[in-house]
């Protein structure tokens, strides 16, 4: 995989849209690893109950869906030190998601060279289902 | 619409376990769990993923993804038990993630209730409880904190 250097990147830098599409496969993929009882996420007669079409997705999937983004996008070299998300809508199986970050600065301190980005997911309808901030490090140029 | 203040002032909850730690348990880190989750969430990184390039890397072994995390099943430690609303949601998450976690690693996790606080808005009153997990290794270095902020209100608000 190629690795994207410090340097590289300024603020406006654009990570992705990457799109993922969620299956019902992966959600319960997830849920088995998880271990997660919580009806909504397991039965869509429960989720039904509580208002909703159908199963939705646990807001921690849908948060690793978005730091695997960053974490490609960062390579090898590359670390993810912080993340932070707000869960705003939920997400169905089925639903396309969009996953962004946008760079809002970069700074060096220390030996640490710092990328901080907003990081959002937005759905097939435009609104964002998860929205946050990340703070990536980053190598630089040999 | 009573404000968020005489909200807390009468609100059920467990007060006794705020700011309480609680040890939830041990976890192996295992090269077939962390492959396992790698693909789950469609990593493509060989650091999470290829045993051969990972032992070449400063970190002689697989790693984790950051959201590893997630797949930790804990056990269960006391709740603050709020009483307010119909249903309750993850409203959000804060990770800081000081080092990977690595195969072969023990990674223990203790968890508190740090804070419950309600909110008014145009939407009406939510409660939200913020739960702050830690993850040590078998160095005794942490390696990650999560801080949770689950949230709870009525369904048709």
């Amino acid at each position: 995989m190629s690795q994207v250097y410090f340097e590289d990147v300024e603020p406006g830098y654009e990570v992705g849209p990457v799109v993922k599409n969620p299956t019902r496969e992966q959600l319960d993929a997830f849920t088995t690893v998880w271990g997660s009882q919580t009806g909504r996420f397991t039965s869509d007669e429960a989720a039904q109950k509580e208002g909703f079409s159908g199963v939705i997705l646990p807001g921690n999937m849908s948060m690793a869906l978005l730091a695997q983004v960053i974490t490609d996008w960062a390579g090898s070299a590359g670390k993810l030190k912080r993340l932070e998300c707000d869960f705003r809508r939920y997400v169905q199986p089925g639903d396309t998601l969009n996953c962004v970050g946008l760079v809002t600065d970069t700074e060096t301190e220390g030996d640490e060279s710092r990328v901080i980005m907003d990081v959002y997911i937005e759905n097939q309808r435009g609104e964002r289902a998860l929205q946050g901030t990340a703070l990536v490090l980053l190598p630089n140029k040999p | 619409m009573p404000d968020a203040d005489d909200i807390m002032a009468n609100l059920d909850y467990n007060r006794d376990v705020v700011g309480v730690d609680y040890d939830v348990g041990m976890h192996e880190v295992t090269e077939e769990q962390v492959i396992g989750f790698a693909n789950a969430i469609g990593e493509t990184n060989p650091m999470y993923l290829d045993k051969e390039f990972a032992a070449k890397s400063p970190h002689g072994t697989l790693i984790a993804p950051p959201a590893y995390y997630t797949s930790i099943r804990l056990e269960s430690a006391p709740d603050a038990e709020v009483k307010f609303g119909t249903t309750g949601f993850n409203a959000s998450q804060h990770c800081e993630f000081y080092e990977p976690m690595k195969v072969g690693d023990t990674i223990s996790a203790k968890t508190q209730v740090s804070h419950v606080y309600a909110k008014t808005g145009r939407t009406g009153t939510m409660v939200f409880t913020v739960r702050r997990t830690t993850y040590s290794n078998q160095h005794g270095r942490d390696v990650m904190m999560v801080e949770s902020s689950m949230v709870r209100r009525d369904m048709n608000q």
